[in-house]
């Protein structure tokens, strides 16, 4: 049973005077209990698949197709009170910059308070009680004295502790992280992405959308992936079949680019040129210029992602 | 054996082209007359009593967390920061006391890449302007002769002549970075100082980019000191690695030596913490423990040893001594203080697990 089920998205930038497509056509299940990997390059429109489920969608982006549903509810029929509602509660998201969830002139127990005041029918008391449990869940130490502080007084990786807690303090069932420990040092990175996996999915049966394009973070947390290309999905399935049979060229290409899996000193595999910009999009499949197994068919065609014999989903006239 | 010579023939065949010594950068906290009638001493020792030998024609790697120092280290052996003690000889001669003269002529031969590629190139600068400016500097040749230049620069490291009209803002990340390449490379330097150069792009472009620094460093025999945090880079591309933790170096070896076996519990833990891109070999996270603490106020003994796995009494009074536990292989810590190569105490179960999480696919590299 799917939590989150996203169907043929596609959000659109206006630029330029025109309406430019970011994201196309994009559908996927999150389910109860994992976390699902957007994996891709700056560009590829998988931060803009956070913020269209989310709803944060800046004033000149919309969703111009497609359906967002969060169990029974239609997210992108909600109307802002709904989602209002719906935000902090059952849905959650934390940010690569800790600070863009916290405000800087408010304690960090106040914060975590608002919201748990906000969606339960807390008493102060209780409020107090329950915050200083989080704070020390997500391993904030001499958590009570650390609830009457401000988010400067914090590092990095304590501010996303904190950004998390306020995340998961009203148990919510979808967490979209998006590049959650990109700016942080690796040792913290680990205990980060750890505590999401124990907190929320392995012990919340929380589903989590992971954005990131580290694909060793991939390899390390989700259970699924997705891998994105010029706002499109270009490869579906389990982490272990993505990374030890990748059957887009893309995919693949990605894999092979990756330094530790290279022969020392040898050359690596690069992707020659460079993502397409959202205004020169190319005809066909968007890859086929970089693609090295490009047909003629594939300048004009823009393949649909298709489910092979194995269970996985690849875009690519390939496998037609 | 073999690998013995391998390794002997790796650092004995080339000469040190630059050597640090005794090196320390402390960061004053307050200044002014206030601090100083206060006499108020806390500094942030950034950088403190490094040693180490980069060698003609090689890549050192350095590599640490944020706060570890690295990238300050990287601006001392440049002489872009000054020292609170220590020296930097390049070919022997100590770069802190040369003239303006010798200082003009050295930094000819020692150049730097950054970073960010978005904030270190001017933006009102054209592309050709900015690979131009060491050779107007340093008034290499006629104007038409330096112009001559950087076409030849810039179709070097991928870039057409066309694009010397360009501005920075119309370039990508990568082509930006290359751009960077280009002014460095002007003026044909011997030793390139690379501070976390592919850090802010994506694993395509990063890849296009670590191939052409490799494609540079063969054709030009250039020696690289690469600052950088990405294991997975470490081993593609450096000879040597010296592991920085909190200003100090807990280790270094060659790159071989160290993915093979890390010996400093930092080490271990650092490559234990790096997600390695294979979901068949998951590691279990509960390892690195805490957060690197404050330079501001660092524990006392060994740096590392509030968040060691493996601490003894000792380690929070004694400071351990960078020491050779094996030729051209040096750490800084108790365990090892007997010269022994293994220490006794490690577990058997975490060495498995640091082993899951270094990356086995590297080839040896006969040189």
């Amino acid at each position: 049973m799917s939590l989150l089920s996203v169907r043929n998205l596609t959000t659109e930038f206006f630029s330029g005077g025109a309406w430019l497509e970011a994201v196309s056509d994009v559908s996927f299940d999150l389910r109860r209990g994992e976390i699902l990997g957007l994996v891709g390059e700056s560009g590829c429109g998988k931060s803009t698949v956070a913020y269209s489920v989310m709803r944060l969608l800046a004033s000149n982006a919309r969703i111009s197709a497609g359906e967002v549903w969060l169990e029974d509810v239609n997210l992108t029929a909600a109307d802002e009170d709904e989602l209002q509602d719906l935000r902090g509660s059952r849905l959650a998201m934390i940010f690569q910059d800790p600070m863009t969830a916290l405000d800087s002139l408010f304690t960090v127990g106040h914060q975590v308070i608002e919201t748990l005041q906000e969606h339960l029918d807390l008493n102060v008391t209780e409020a107090q009680e329950r915050a200083l449990a989080l704070l020390r869940q997500v391993g904030i130490p001499a958590a009570a004295e650390r609830l009457n502080a401000y988010p400067y007084q914090f590092s990095g990786g304590m501010s996303q502790r904190i950004a998390l807690a306020i995340a998961i303090s009203c148990h919510p069932q979808v967490l979209i992280a998006d590049e959650p420990t990109t700016a942080l040092d690796v040792t913290i990175q680990a205990q980060i992405l750890h505590l999401i996996r124990r907190l929320l999915v392995e012990e919340q049966g929380a589903g989590v959308l992971l954005i990131t394009h580290d694909l060793g973070v991939v390899a390390q947390v989700c259970d699924r992936v997705a891998v994105m290309y010029a706002g499109k999905i270009v490869e579906f399935g389990d982490v272990g079949s993505i990374f030890s049979n990748p059957l887009h060229p893309y995919t693949q290409a990605l894999l092979n680019s990756l330094p530790s899996q290279g022969i020392a000193r040898g050359e690596l595999e690069s992707i020659q040129g460079r993502v397409p910009s959202l205004t020169d999009r190319p005809a066909g499949c968007c890859f086929h210029p970089r693609c090295s197994y490009a047909l003629d068919l594939c300048r004009q065609e823009s393949p649909h992602l298709r489910r092979t014999a194995d269970g996985q989903e690849v875009a690519c006239v390939l496998y037609d | 054996m073999v690998k013995r010579w391998l390794v002997s023939s790796m650092t004995n065949g080339a000469q040190p082209l630059l050597r640090a010594r005794g090196l320390s950068k402390y960061f004053p906290l307050e200044s002014g007359l206030l601090a100083s009638l206060r006499g108020a001493k806390a500094a942030v020792k950034a950088v403190e009593s490094v040693s180490l030998d980069v060698y003609a024609g090689q890549t050192l790697a350095i590599v640490g967390e944020s706060g570890s120092g690295k990238s300050t280290l990287g601006r001392l052996l440049l002489r872009l920061l000054q020292p609170t003690t220590g020296q930097v000889l390049y070919k022997g001669a100590n770069i802190f006391d040369m003239s303006r003269t010798e200082l003009r002529a050295f930094r000819r031969q020692a150049q730097i890449i950054l970073q960010d590629p978005y904030a270190s190139l001017n933006p009102r600068m054209r592309i050709g302007a900015i690979i131009r400016e060491p050779l107007d500097i340093y008034g290499e040749g006629s104007k038409t002769e330096r112009n001559k230049r950087v076409d030849a620069l810039l179709e070097r490291v991928g870039l057409t002549s066309g694009q010397a009209c360009a501005y920075p803002s119309e370039l990508s990340g990568g082509q930006r970075q290359r751009v960077g390449i280009a002014a460095a490379l002007a003026l044909s330097p011997q030793i390139i100082i690379a501070d976390e150069p592919t850090s802010s792009l994506d694993v395509s472009v990063q890849a296009q980019t670590l191939n052409l620094l490799s494609e540079l460093q063969r054709d030009f025999n250039l020696t690289y000191v690469f600052i950088t945090h990405d294991l997975g880079v470490v081993q593609h591309f450096s000879d040597r690695v010296a592991v920085m933790y909190l200003g100090k170096i807990v280790e270094e070896a060659t790159t071989e030596e160290l993915f093979a076996v890390p010996q400093h519990p930092y080490t271990q833990v650092l490559f234990s913490a790096i997600p390695a891109p294979d979901p068949s070999r998951r590691v279990d996270w509960e390892l690195p423990q805490g957060e690197p603490p404050s330079p501001l106020d660092p524990p006392s003994g060994c740096h590392f040893h509030p968040r060691c796995p493996q601490v003894m009494a000792a380690c929070s009074s004694i400071v351990p001594k960078l020491k050779a536990t094996a030729p051209n292989r040096r750490v800084a810590c108790l365990l090892y203080e007997n010269g022994e190569n293994e220490p006794p105490s490690t577990p058997s179960v975490f060495l498995h697990r640091v082993a899951a999480a270094s990356y086995p696919n590297r080839k040896s590299n006969p040189g």
